[in-house]
């Protein structure tokens, strides 16, 4: 056994290497358990975490993005409509406008139309009332005239007459 | 002007005092007594391979060989002492974590993401955390064990006998060979394991390779048992060489310090405290490593194994 003995003389020795392999073992124990479990869940949680947070971060912008072309898109309709509504009331206007146009001049027409016709009747009237009231004059006249009386109904027939005479001749 | 000045002054100040403590150092170490041709102050390093008992039934001296009681020795409660300071820093560390990080759970989470960063380098992707913890340990274990020990105050207390201190109470657990071998011990039949669990115990078809004779060639054959004998001689090789690498790296080192400190007192020692704070780096970097790296090789699909 001399190689016990050499090893020995070094300080080889059974109890003491059973103490520093239990030591460690201990150790181990402890520091596996204690430390490099936790140390280890940390640093795997934190990873997870980094990596969720970036793709939460590449989705979210995703969203937005989304969200941003889909409200142009709206706001692009909501224009176009809006542009709509205001030429479809342009167009009502207009039409509007047209038609009150037409509607007060035929009524400007129809006042103007009836108000000739009136003055017209009133100046039928007229002449008609001057043409008796002539007659008889010209007959009164003429009885003073001659200073007797005359056929009245001869006279106003004659009368008559050469008015209407005069009144077509005035007229062609 | 004024404050470059005042810093030129406390430089030409700083340079002084290392003259100073340079010179005190070299008239109070050993080389000084030996150029006045006088006695040293300090009484020659004694060096001792095996730890000093520090609780059991003879305190300060060294472990009688082939001895079987437990005992405290120094080197054990020096790791002792390692593994408290590991567990106050990572379970204190941890106990409150919270997704936005502080400053001491930051600096947690980054070794352990380093840590894990190499084990999954050598491993693949994904496949690392069954080793990780493990390798992270070993690695914690050694660095910490032996940077605890640079702490100037670490191992100014002992067993006082004759107004000397004859043993300390803390002695770095990588000069006492019982304790690389414990970790040497552990990355074997764990890496064996996951041998194991990875190809059944067709793992063993490493070693025993009949294959190639049970086939009938001769030649081909012998020359591959040959090499499954000297796999398997590598495997044990692997229990010592990480045993002595660790253990004569930190033997050395303490060594090297004592020397240096012995030689010429005060800051002579002060570029090989920093050379130490490298070694412990290295020497946790490399057990961790290839812990992980035999791992990596006893995992990996055997020749004309499928993958899977």
């Amino acid at each position: 056994m001399a190689l016990l003995d050499g090893l020995e003389k070094l300080g080889f020795h059974i109890p003491s290497l059973i103490v520093f392999l239990a030591n460690f073992a201990i150790l181990l124990a402890i520091l596996y358990f204690f430390a490099y479990k936790r140390i280890l869940a940390m640093l795997d949680q934190r990873s997870a975490s980094i990596r969720e947070s970036l793709s939460e971060a590449d989705r979210v912008r995703q969203e937005s993005t989304q969200a941003r072309e889909e409200l142009e898109a709206q706001l692009g309709e909501t224009r176009r409509a809006g542009q709509q509504v205001l030429e479809e009331a342009r167009q009502a206007a207009e039409r509007f406008r047209e038609e009150e146009q037409a509607r007060a001049r035929a009524e400007a027409e129809d006042f103007l139309r009836r108000a000739r016709a009136q003055i017209e009747q009133e100046r039928n009237q007229a002449i008609e009332q001057v043409r008796e009231h002539f007659a008889d004059l010209a007959i009164t006249a003429a009885e003073r005239v001659i200073d007797r009386s005359l056929d009245r109904d001869a006279h106003r027939d004659l009368i008559e007459r050469a008015l209407s005479e005069s009144a077509e001749a005035q007229r062609n | 002007m004024a404050i470059s000045g005042s810093a030129k002054g406390i430089l030409v100040l700083v340079a002084l005092a290392v003259l100073a403590l340079g010179l005190a150092g070299f008239i109070t170490g050993a080389i000084g007594a030996a150029f006045f041709d006088r006695e040293s102050f300090l009484p020659t390093p004694g060096v001792h391979l095996a730890p000093q008992e520090i609780l059991g039934s003879e305190p300060g001296h060294e472990l009688k060989e082939g001895g079987f009681d437990f005992v405290i020795t120094n080197t054990i409660l020096s790791s002792v002492v390692t593994s408290l300071v590991l567990i106050l820093l990572f379970v204190g560390g941890t106990a409150r974590m919270s997704v936005v990080p502080g400053r001491l759970q930051s600096l947690l989470e980054s070794i352990v993401e380093a840590l894990l960063g190499f084990v999954e380098s050598v491993m693949g992707a994904g496949k690392g955390r069954g080793i990780f913890p493990l390798a992270a340990t070993i690695f914690l274990f050694v660095a910490f064990n032996s940077w605890l020990a640079l702490i100037p105050i670490y191992q100014s207390f002992g067993v006082i006998k004759d107004d000397k201190i004859y043993a300390t109470f803390l002695r770095p657990a990588g000069t006492d060979l019982n304790m690389p071998l414990a970790l040497a011990l552990i990355s074997f039949f764990v890496v064996e394991y996951l041998g194991f669990r990875a190809h059944g115990v067709g793992y063993l078809g490493e070693f025993i390779r009949f294959g190639q004779l049970l086939r009938g060639r001769i030649l081909t054959g012998l020359i591959d048992l040959f090499v499954g004998v000297l796999e398997a001689v590598s495997h044990v090789v692997r229990v010592v060489s990480f045993t002595f690498r660790l253990f004569g790296n930190m033997t050395a080192g303490e060594i090297l310090l004592l020397v240096t400190s012995f030689l010429v007192t005060f800051i002579f020692s002060v570029p090989f405290y920093g050379l130490e704070l490298m070694v412990g780096l290295i020497q946790g970097v490399i057990f961790a490593a290839l812990t992980v790296v035999f791992a990596a090789i006893a995992v990996a699909p055997h020749e004309g194994e499928e993958e899977h």
